[in-house]
């Protein structure tokens, strides 16, 4: 195994965790990612997936992994299947070490269909490292950017504690949610889903386009692992940091204004992921006692 | 051995493609199709272990869950089946990734002649099919012949045992590469090679490439290295660099202008340096904000201290009418190779789009190569995936339909980067080759495709038109490529750095080469998709995706760890020197040596006889009475297809990757409407914003090409102004798409008519780029937007497109956090308009739907309006404003019905004050520029029309607090529909489209 001969195990994160975010190969999303999570206090360092594959060690400089958004290798043979085959064979055993320690993972997008290929989600009991869910293309046949309504679902999950609702957009072509009937109700009874699709009142999408933006079973638009350091979801949270990113800022700022009151600087909805993730390892003395 | 590998969806999942296809299906032809499901055929072309193929069939094609797969036909219980596959030497993204896959899964490097070839078998069920309707859906949907073959299969004709076989469709050219040497011994000669070579050389220029090759000193030196009469790849290379294409020999022509009704004469020399260049010099004087302009790949404005943008605008129309998809998408991929090969390189931050084509349901006789439908969901696709997968943002862009682009469709395609202000200590947009420097390529292979697609699309298309010129573009290969040249840039391994466009390597090098003062290439080093190229076609071979950069021979080999690590294939190709020569040569033997200087030589400006008919003596306004029903007649309006919704494209395109987006394509909480313009926070640390505006109007063309273009540069700024954006930031991107202007009493005897519109909308991008003072960052032409359809009866027609002007703006806002949007804020708000309405209906929209052209062009009048666009900017300053909105084409009632549907808040206006003396259309309808409409809540009214005191500000009235858009004038409601009702008629035409 290419990883044995690794470094010391971070003890300290100290008051700056330290992410890695992957790039190269197609990925795109690699640089708003990665500003987010400096934005919410990690150092956050742009690796190249090559320097990744041919040195797997350097996984443990870091506390958290960030596959982004993108098209990796073109996404032409299922998406996110062929840079999930690439990270297995050179990390293999190494990414659940990494996630055993109290590390985390966040992948979005082209990064969750990567994870979902890895088998590191959604990672039930008994059947670890198993595909067992898919990010099929969506039922309305094509690539769709859109924002969406999201209902956070009570769970274990780092990333997600303290949300409820929020809105950040989806752009994918190959995001439907789908495993088999007994997968699916593991993962609600373990607490796994983390995201559904709702309407903009909040009620659940119930499968209907353009609520549910691409026929997700059980509306899912995330999961995470059974530890809940592991996520991986359809929808952006990068790309909705700042206010100004939400398509509507302009109405909500003329009704600041109306009140009187300066628009004030605020985050975006999504920046909540990045917040809780790293005040999470600031929080914990070191990861590896988690 | 070979092996085919089958792979499809689980059979109780739903197949999303092959809905998709049966849905087109269905609305192409009226088929009646039950289902269709598609699956993927990976013919393997390498020798693999059982095991092997066990592991990589398992590990990599076939997910456990959704799919199932099989060395075996999966293909069972269909009433039709179509194969559809690419012919030999088409790129074939999906196999190659494949390629890079299976090694990644068996870790070991696979042989240089591995392959896997990617194709589709779509099986059909629905009973009644015929194998001639399988085959029209097949031809007309399915499979384009210039790139793919299918075959078609009912039942009865399939062998469940073997399937579709083994299909490989291998390059194999038998061929010993050689150069061919050709003795010019009489103009006549180089004629008849031109046109055997379709070449495309002037008449006009012939002597002087004849001249050159005879003089003595040039014989000398020549025989010095080998070297007698011009080569193949002499001439292909003077080919190239004299075509329209790439000289803009149309542009830099000599007009002589002729006004048929005064007898007004003029001449107009150079449009391109009279009506471009000078004014644009002359304006930048004053901006110290114009960084780079006209001579690079694409124009540099300062966005901030630290960093500069870069902008650039290009049509891709020939290869697109010919194939779609492949056209579209090697178009959005190319412009971006423009600001990556601008100053020392620029990271792709946007892209835009424009597509001009025929009705989406023409039913009528003309028989363009692909039906405007098909064309269009093949341009749409190819920007989605170029523009996706190149993870750049396609911020915005325009859709316009109009009957005369069947003979040519339009695809224009744009591209925003961001630039350092300063690389290791040198400026960023500077750069120049130096003597010493190594010439490297990087990026894609080159192989046969591409071969004369400059001369092509500098001729008419017609059946003749050699189709070897289409390609599919790969964004994958240039996303990695471009992740690997701007880390090179910042290690300051870069000292030049431009695209291989159109003509190859001929013109990157060529023009390069010019810069150092000579330059040398070794055409045996040029990596190749396959063997047996001859060494001419390595050199004007337009295969994608590939950049010429120079490097400091000590910055090799960091250079090429880099490519290593990204992937990226970079190999040098030559060096550049000091001897004022272009020097060729293959496995040692010199094949071309050509004076740098020839192509500077007074080669003879092309001439042209321009003759203006005056719109009154073509044209009368209609003889029309008041509408009666005014509701009507705007509902019909809102489902115009050049003003309905279309939000399906829009969707389709990732507009937000990069985080940077503030003001979308689309606007409005309630129901998204297009924005008057987008903005881009290229800095996520920073408040600084990019505005990025595009207009088009090419009706007005049939009326004065003048009033079209100026109307269209107006557009463009107020777009920006709209949204914010400052007027004295503005710079502009010209891109003139244009019916070949040359008189030919046959071909095209109102060519110098044509030639005289094209010096009228010159003649208006002079005067109002000096009027707004826009310097011109970038542009392009593109001269033969003609084509040869076949009519009813078989017979030819000539088709000449609108002269269309592209026209792209952009502006850097300080802080953009005081943008604004077109949606109506809050019900009471007061609702102005903007500017002087005048019955300026020619042209319009609503005379469109009539049926009329008219006379009274709307007419631009810059000395009336900038004093109140100066005004509308303070007022957006001081946040005075709660939206504004541009009107443009359609007029006032269709926008006020927009910024109301935005909102989902109905209005109440009274158009009295609106051209009073005219028809309640004319206030309605009238397309009259220089105006907006704007909205400001009840308490600022006072300080509003105070600031805009004795400027044409008018109000209309206020917003509603229900959805009700009530239209009055004097004294009588003409309308009052709802939200709904509108809403409907904007979104009935493309709305159930995805």
């Amino acid at each position: 195994m290419k990883t044995e001969n690794r470094k010391q195990k971070t003890e300290n994160p100290g008051p700056r965790p330290k992410a890695l975010v992957l790039y190269g190969y197609g990925l795109n999303c690699d640089h708003e990612t990665a500003f987010a999570l400096h934005k919410a206090g990690a150092e956050a360092v742009r690796v190249h997936t090559t320097d990744l594959l041919e040195n797997p060690s350097l996984l443990w400089d870091y506390h958290l992994l960030a596959v982004p958004g993108g098209f990796s290798w073109g996404d032409d043979h299922g998406a996110g299947v062929i840079l999930a085959l690439r990270l297995k064979l050179a990390l293999g055993a190494a990414l659940q070490e990494f996630i055993d320690s109290g590390r985390l993972i966040i992948g979005i997008c082209n990064g969750f269909q990567v994870l979902v290929n890895l088998g590191v989600l959604p990672n039930l009991p008994g059947r670890a490292g198993e595909r067992l869910t898919a990010l099929i293309p969506n039922d309305c046949g094509n690539f769709r950017d859109a924002w969406v309504r999201l209902k956070v679902l009570p769970s274990q999950c780092v990333f997600t504690q303290g949300l409820e609702f929020l809105e950040l957009p989806i752009r994918h072509g190959e995001g439907k949610f789908f495993a088999p009937g007994p997968v699916l109700a593991e993962l609600a009874d373990r607490g796994q889903i983390v995201l559904k699709y709702a309407t903009p009142s909040g009620k659940p999408a119930l499968g209907r386009f353009p609520h549910n933006p691409n026929g997700a079973l059980l509306d899912i638009a995330g999961i995470c692992d059974p530890t809940g350091r592991v996520l991986g979801l359809m929808p952006h949270p990068e790309a909705h940091i700042a206010a100004t990113q939400h398509p509507s800022w302009t109405l909500e700022k003329e009704e600041w204004r109306r009140r009187g009151e300066p628009y004030p600087e605020k985050d975006g909805a999504g920046m909540a992921f990045f917040n809780n993730a790293v005040s999470y390892l600031q929080g914990s003395p070191s990861p590896d006692r988690v | 051995m070979a092996v085919r590998l089958e792979i499809g969806w689980q059979p109780e999942l739903a197949d999303a493609e092959g809905e998709g296809v049966c849905r087109q299906a269905r609305e192409y032809f009226g088929l009646a199709i039950d289902s269709v499901r598609v699956l993927k055929l990976l013919m393997l072309d390498l020798d693999l272990t059982p095991e092997e193929l066990a592991r990589i069939r398992t590990e990599v094609f076939t997910h456990p869950i959704t799919q199932v797969s099989s060395l075996q036909p999966l293909a069972r219980d269909f009433d039709g089946a179509i194969w559809v596959g690419y012919r030999p030497g088409v790129r074939d993204n999906a196999g190659a990734t494949a390629c890079e896959a299976i090694a990644a899964c068996l870790d070991r490097p696979l042989p240089p002649e591995a392959a896997v070839y990617t194709s589709n078998l779509f099986l059909f069920k629905g009973r009644r099919l015929t194998t001639k309707q399988l085959t029209q859906v097949a031809r007309e949907l399915l499979a384009n012949d210039l790139i793919q073959e299918f075959r078609v299969y009912s039942p009865k004709q399939w062998d469940p045992e073997e399937g579709v076989g083994l299909i490989l469709p291998r390059v194999e050219l038998a061929h010993q590469p050689t150069v061919s040497v050709f003795s010019i011994d009489s103009l006549e000669t180089l004629r008849e090679l031109s046109r055997q070579r379709h070449l495309a050389l002037r008449d006009a220029d012939l002597p002087i490439i004849r001249d050159y090759f005879s003089r003595p000193q040039v014989l000398s030196k020549r025989a010095a290295l080998g070297l007698g009469p011009p080569t193949d790849v002499e001439l292909e290379y003077l080919a190239q660099a004299r075509s329209d294409h790439c000289n803009h020999n149309t542009f830099r022509g000599r007009f002589h202008y002729l006004d048929l009704a005064s007898g007004q004469r003029e001449v107009l020399d150079n449009p391109f340096k009279t009506c471009i260049e000078a004014p644009t010099r002359e304006i930048a004087q004053g901006k110290p904000w114009v960084v780079s302009v006209l001579w690079d790949n694409a124009g540099v404005g300062q966005f901030d201290d630290a960093f500069s943008y870069v902008i650039k605008g290009e049509t891709h129309n020939s290869p697109s009418n010919l194939e779609a998809y492949g056209g579209s998408l090697t178009g959005i991929v190319g412009v971006y190779r423009d600001p990556l090969g601008t100053g020392k390189g620029a990271k792709l931050i946007g892209g835009i789009y424009g597509f001009c084509v025929g009705p989406r349901d023409y039913a009528g006789p003309l028989q363009p190569r692909l039906h405007p439908r098909r064309l269009l969901d093949g341009v749409i696709q190819g920007v989605k995936d170029g523009g996706n997968k190149s993870g750049v943002p396609t911020l915005t862009g325009a859709l316009y339909f109009d009957e005369t682009y069947l003979g040519k469709c339009l695809v224009f395609v744009g591209a925003l980067g961001l630039l350092p202000k300063e690389v290791q200590g040198e400026p960023g947009a500077a750069k120049k080759a130096r003597p010493g420097d190594l010439l490297l390529m990087c990026g894609g292979r080159v192989g046969r495709d591409g071969i004369h697609g400059v001369t092509a699309s500098s001729e008419v298309s017609s059946a003749g038109t050699p189709a070897g010129h289409v390609q599919i573009g790969d964004p994958y290969t240039q996303k990695k490529m471009h992740d690997f040249l701007l880390e090179a840039r910042d290690l300051g391994l870069i000292t030049f750095i431009t695209d291989c466009g159109g003509g190859g390597l001929s013109s990157a090098v060529g023009e390069s080469g010019q810069m150092a003062g000579g330059v040398e290439v070794w055409l045996e080093k040029v990596p190749l998709k396959y063997a047996g190229l001859d060494p001419w076609e390595i050199w004007i071979s337009e295969s994608q995706e590939r950049m010429v950069v120079a490097v400091a021979p000590g910055n090799e080999a960091p250079f090429q760890d880099l490519a290593r690590k990204h992937n990226v294939e970079a190999t040098a190709i030559g060096r550049y020197t000091s001897s004022g020569m272009l020097q060729v040569s293959h496995q040692g033997r010199a094949c071309a040596a050509i004076d740098l200087s020839l192509l500077e030589e007074e080669f003879p400006p092309w001439e042209f006889a321009a003759q203006w008919l005056p719109p009154e003596r073509r044209l009368q306004e209609p003889v029309l009475g008041e509408v009666e029903d005014h509701q009507g007649a705007l509902l019909a309006l809102l489902d115009r297809p050049n003003l309905c919704a279309r939000e399906w494209i829009t969707r389709q395109y990732d507009h937000e990757v990069q985080g940077a987006s503030v003001l979308k394509p689309l606007v409005g909480r309630n129901l998204p409407v297009p924005g008057d313009a987008v903005l881009v926070r290229p800095r996520l640390d920073s408040h600084r914003g990019l505005a990025l505006s595009l207009a088009l109007n090419p009706a007005y063309s049939a009326i004065d090409t003048y009033q079209m273009a100026a109307v269209t540069i107006d557009e463009a700024v107020r777009r920006l102004l709209a949204v914010g954006a400052p007027l004295d930031h503005i710079g502009g991107v010209d891109n003139f798409c244009w019916p070949n202007v040359e008189y030919h009493p046959e071909q095209n005897p109102d060519g110098k008519y044509k030639a005289a519109q094209l010096v009228r909308a010159c003649w208006a991008l002079r005067d109002l780029c000096r009027a707004y003072e826009i310097p011109l960052l970038s542009g392009k032409d593109s001269m033969y937007v003609d084509g040869l359809l076949p009519g009813a009866f078989g017979e030819m027609h000539r088709v000449s497109g609108l002269p269309t002007l592209f026209f792209t703006a952009v502006s850097v806002m300080g802080d953009l956090r005081r943008a604004v949007t077109l949606d109506w804020k809050n019900p009471g708000d007061r609702v102005y308009l903007l500017g002087e309405t005048r019955p300026e209906l020619g042209g319009s929209e609503f005379y469109e739907m009539l049926g009329y052209v008219g006379l009274s062009v709307p007419t631009v009048r810059v000395p009336e309006f900038l004093p109140y666009y100066r005004v509308l900017e303070q007022a957006i300053q001081e946040e005075l404003l709660a939206s504004c909105h541009g009107l443009y084409k359609g007029g006032l009632g269709v926008h006020l019905a927009l910024a109301s549907l935005a909102a989902g808040l109905g209005v109440e206006a009274d158009l009295s004050r609106v051209a009073p003396a005219s028809p309640a259309y004319a206030a309605l309808y009238s397309e009259s520029p220089g105006r907006f409409l704007l909205s400001v809540a009840p308490e600022q009214q006072g300080r509003l029309e105070k600031l805009f005191q004795g400027q044409p500000l008018h109000f209309l009235g206020q917003v509603r607090k229900d959805g009700q858009m009530q239209v009055a004038r004097a004294g009588r409601t003409l309308m009052q529909p709802s939200l709904d009702q509108l809403q409907a008629a904007w979104q009935r035409r493309f709305g159930n489209l995805v």
